[in-house]
């Protein structure tokens, strides 16, 4: 899953507009993003990583780009097109 | 000296044997004389259970609880070669944790199959003719998640829930047949499938889930010992109830 692919079902999760979310926002900004939206997102790279993520993790990430980095190889970098 | 939850004689199947509250129930029936049939998907963690139960005459059956319709001929097959059943604990079980927003049709497929599905097969199974003993004792497992809300839970509680309505249907159906059925509906124990859940919330999340337990979290025996008093005699004149063995999590 490309790093934007992965922004975009963020967006989702949060019904946000597709696009909102680009990966700089810290995780307090984001509306929405509490206990329940965490555990959503835990279900979420569960689902589609098959990666399992402790809560501990996710507390200690402070934005979206932290995120990205909590799942490494399985997300490409951008590809500049 | 008398055993009230005396078991000596009895042919009880448990499913979910192969861990947590299934395998703890298999391991207290057989201390209290019963012979046991554990079944499980899980043939080492079968056969672990098996070892560890007391006495003879035990028996482990790999059985995928998915395959509902086969489970009447199935419970036939049982009944053929080790007597009637006296008893059935449907232990299996599966828990996700899901904020309605990550809930899917298939998860919550997943969880009424194996949650309720099953149990409605297992009783179809057990009620035939010849398979039951002249009177038998059904145990389900509920959860205080099917009594009160919880976030994240909505399907799990939902097939716990309906787990209650289900004991209370077959309690009315099959009373003229001798079979009493009813379902424990535990809190929080300590067991694979409890640990793993813990795992999903943040140390503070735990801990406050930990206080609405009264009494702290419970283990497998504490609910193993309710449903043995289910099985037993001692709940003779009991059937369509839900007994909740939670530590107080439902008291307040």
């Amino acid at each position: 899953m490309e790093r934007n692919e992965f922004l975009l079902s963020l967006d989702e999760l949060l019904e946000f507009e597709p696009g909102t979310i680009t990966g700089s926002e810290t995780l307090d900004s984001l509306d929405g993003w509490n206990s329940l939206a965490v555990i959503s997102f835990m279900a979420l790279v569960d689902e589609r990583f098959g990666v399992s993520l402790q809560p501990r993790q996710i507390a200690a990430s402070t934005t979206v780009s932290d995120l990205v980095r909590l799942l490494g190889d399985r997300i490409s970098a951008e590809i500049p097109n | 000296m008398i055993n009230p939850l005396d078991l000596s004689g009895q042919t009880i199947l448990v499913t979910g044997a192969s861990s947590g509250i299934g395998r703890e129930t298999a391991r207290l029936i057989s201390q209290l004389g019963a012979h046991v049939v554990v079944a499980g998907r899980n043939e080492e963690r079968l056969t672990e259970t098996v070892r560890s139960l007391d006495g003879e005459g035990h028996r482990a059956e790999l059985f995928d609880l998915s395959s509902v319709d086969e489970i009447p001929s199935w419970l036939k097959r049982i009944s053929a070669s080790f007597g009637p059943l006296h008893g059935l604990v449907h232990s299996a079980g599966t828990i996700k944790l899901r904020p309605l927003r990550a809930l899917n049709s298939q998860t919550v497929e997943d969880l009424m199959s194996i949650n309720v599905n099953a149990a409605i097969g297992l009783a179809k199974g057990f009620c035939q003719k010849n398979v039951h003993a002249p009177s038998g004792s059904i145990v389900f497992l509920s959860s205080v998640t099917g009594l009160t809300g919880q976030a994240g839970l909505a399907a799990y509680a939902a097939s716990k829930g309906a787990i209650v309505a289900l004991t209370r249907a077959l309690a009315v159906e099959l009373a003229a047949e001798g079979i009493r059925v009813n379902c424990v509906a535990p809190g929080l124990v300590t067991t694979e499938m409890g640990q793993g859940q813990l795992g999903l919330l943040t140390p503070e999340q735990g801990a406050a889930l930990e206080a609405m337990h009264l009494l702290g979290f419970g283990c497998a025996r504490d609910v193993s010992n309710a449903i043995a008093f289910l099985l037993a005699e001692t709940a003779r004149w009991i059937t369509g109830t839900v007994l909740v063995v939670d530590g107080g999590y439902t008291a307040h």
